[in-house]
């Protein structure tokens, strides 16, 4: 039973790394129905930034996380401007070309500028966790599931309780539509690429301590939080947190109770059993054309 | 100044002879060096390792260079990024391949490449120095391939010789990766324990590049292990594993193989692996020639190396043509496998028929991220 505690806890950890950047490409796809391929390039970029900050200027660790939060938030700006701008009425396809390309970029100028040598970054907390019974909850995972958490949570005030968050979702729901009441739509999307970007950098900056600095950090992640996203539910925010954390769970425990190297075919599976059963996800709205 | 006829046809002479005679001396002076080709992940998850291999290349080459380089030419290297993957390594071998003025052939540290580009060395047919460590590469019935490092089946008898005979422990926990290094690891862990009348009480494999590896750390706990040896491939996921494993409270005694102890996962890691053993193949302090070569490295390079195969390879290559007193690659061959007691950074290379050099292993510890040689095992059967 303990162990089954310590897997669900480990689960819930990386769950919520998913879940923080599939938050990411679910902002994207509702506001600017853009799949963001460069999603965990704002990872390492984040991570990154912690590097310089904390590692090599000596910023204490939160002052160097919120510089890097900002740097990131405008940094998403810049890669609208490159990315989405000037292919934003030419339909999806060409965007998500150009995320892909931009993540390329992004990799090889890392690449060149820090090396591909992986860099340890401290944990976000002194203490190395804490024991409850056999459990062992470790801070970092601890800091990871409670950010995630305290995130939801900002989010569903800013988008349910603030005018910028319905805004925010008019914008998303019908742009022709909020344009014509008035809400600058371009500005919008710009607040959301800077805001995913953000989150982006954030969740890395999390991850940082224990998968360590380096340009392929955010690979797997990358693509698991992508799988988090259909499997909650293509475009749903409830559905991106719970997806993520039922992936990371998911994982985990299939690795210890069935097979270790099946580890990543677990989330892949369950990705493929939600597309064939249940296509539209955990929150997903049923959506079936006329005939 | 009056220019006649047969003037300006004598200077128009003289410039064609003089620029000809430049141009074919640049050219000859070209073709004049001895080329080497060389796989090596620049770019990639393992570009660090690439890079610390590249420079002892390096070394290596000035060395033999103000020797005399090979057969009297300089030896020149023409590198190919393999991107540290299975692809990317055979297309690089493929691209060095089309160049036929490439005498022989410095391929790569990691089994899983040597597998998927040794059916090109065979057709290419020239001498490929290597350091992947899966036993079976040089049993494939491929005539070109001679390893640098100790094979995973010296390894193995050393883990297990040092287990059960010195540390006396008998219940053991292999964690290994699935790739061909790890699983080529296993095979020799289980084969040698097999020998010795004993059951591993784990045997763990898993995927490379892995966020998390609380599943494999619980099932080491509950397993009752009484020693850990592993098999790790990428050292992020060596010093993911052990921190995780401290960080549950495992206090385990733990002999993997030489990736546990590489300066980058000790970087990683930091005390997570204080404490800890390991086989090397390279330890400076084991030999005179890895001495020597670890201080000219640190002079140069203001770091320590974490390996010597690829000096060792080219020094050997050289020595082969030399010794061949031709480029061909069959009387380089045989020279290779004719070399005996040869003084290398890794040991004393002995080649046997398979194309193997080196037969035993170094122990060491990580006494609080210090490297101290601890023992050599070497076989002779």
């Amino acid at each position: 039973m303990n162990d089954f505690l310590q897997l669900v806890f480990q689960g819930l950890g990386i769950g919520a790394i998913y879940a923080l950047v599939s938050l990411g490409f679910v902002l994207l796809i509702r506001a600017a129905s853009v799949v963001n391929f460069g999603q965990g390039e704002f990872s390492m970029l984040g991570a990154y930034l912690l590097v310089v900050f904390f590692n090599m200027w000596g910023i204490p660790y939160l002052i160097g996380m919120a510089l890097s939060v900002i740097i990131m938030a405008g940094f998403g700006l810049i890669f609208a401007y490159c990315t989405y701008w000037p292919l934003r009425f030419r339909g999806g396809l060409p965007v998500i070309i150009s995320t892909i390309g931009a993540s390329i970029f992004l990799q090889n100028m890392v690449l060149f500028l820090y090396g591909p040598s992986s860099v340890p970054v401290d944990d976000l907390f002194d203490t190395p966790g804490i024991q409850i019974g056999e459990v062992f909850l470790a801070s970092q995972y601890l800091a990871i599931i409670v950010i995630a958490a305290a995130l939801v949570g900002l989010q569903y005030f800013i988008f349910e309780k603030t005018l910028l968050g319905k805004k925010l979702q008019a914008t998303s729901q019908d742009k022709e539509m909020a344009s014509l009441l008035g809400i600058p739509v371009v500005l919008m999307i710009m607040i959301t690429f800077a805001y995913s970007s953000a989150l982006g950098g954030l969740a890395g900056m999390l991850v940082a301590p224990i998968l360590f600095v380096s340009v392929n950090m955010a690979g797997i992640i990358t693509l698991k939080a992508f799988a988090a996203n259909i499997i909650g539910g293509y475009g749903s925010i409830p559905g991106a947190i719970l997806g993520g954390l039922a992936l990371g769970v998911a994982e985990t425990l299939g690795a210890a109770y069935i097979s270790v190297p099946y580890k990543d075919a677990f989330a892949f599976l369950m990705l493929l059993a939600f597309l064939m059963v249940r296509p539209q996800g955990l929150f997903g709205e049923k959506i079936s054309e006329k005939a | 100044m009056l220019i006649t006829r047969r003037s300006a046809l004598l200077s128009a002479a003289t410039i064609t002879t003089v620029g000809t005679t430049l141009g074919v001396s640049r050219r000859a002076r070209a073709a004049e060096t001895m080329k080497i080709g060389v796989v090596s992940p620049l770019t990639g998850p393992v570009a660090e390792a690439g890079r610390i291999q590249l420079n002892s290349l390096r070394l290596a080459v000035e060395k033999q260079n103000a020797a005399g380089g090979a057969l009297g030419q300089q030896i020149e290297l023409i590198v190919e990024d393999d991107q540290s993957t299975n692809p990317g390594a055979v297309l690089a071998f493929s691209r060095l391949a089309e160049r036929k003025e490439i005498v022989g052939f410095i391929g790569s540290i990691r089994s899983t490449q040597m597998n998927a580009m040794a059916p090109d060395m065979l057709k290419v047919a020239k001498p490929v120095m290597f350091g992947g460590t899966d036993p079976t590469l040089t049993k494939l019935g491929n005539p070109w391939l001679f390893r640098c490092r100790p094979n995973d089946g010296y390894s193995g008898r050393v883990i297990v010789s040092f287990v059960t005979d010195s540390m006396k422990l008998k219940k053991v926990a292999l964690i290994h990766s699935t790739d061909a290094f790890g699983t080529g690891g296993k095979n020799a862990i289980l084969a040698n324990l097999e020998k010795k009348g004993l059951q591993p009480a784990l045997v763990q494999g898993y995927t490379n590049n892995q966020p998390d590896f609380s599943p494999v750390v619980l099932a080491v706990k509950s397993s009752g292990a009484d020693v850990i040896v592993s098999y790790f491939t990428n050292e992020p996921d060596c010093a993911v594993f052990a921190r995780q494993l401290r960080q549950l409270g495992i206090r385990t005694p733990w002999v993997g193989s030489p990736s546990i102890q590489s300066p980058v996962t000790r970087g990683l890691a930091k005390n997570a692996l204080y404490g800890t053993y390991a086989v090397a193949d390279f330890v400076e302090d084991s030999n005179p020639t890895a001495k020597a070569f670890a201080d000219v490295y640190r002079g140069k390079h203001k770091e320590s190396p974490d390996s010597g195969w690829t000096y060792d390879g080219l020094m050997i290559l050289a020595k082969g043509m030399n010794d061949a007193k031709s480029t061909e690659p069959e009387k380089i061959r045989q020279a290779i496998l004719s070399i005996k007691k040869y003084a290398g950074t890794e040991g004393e290379y002995n080649f046997d028929q398979f194309g193997d050099g080196l037969h035993g292993y170094n122990i060491v510890i990580n006494n609080n991220d210090k490297i101290d040689y601890k023992e050599h095992i070497e076989f002779t059967d």
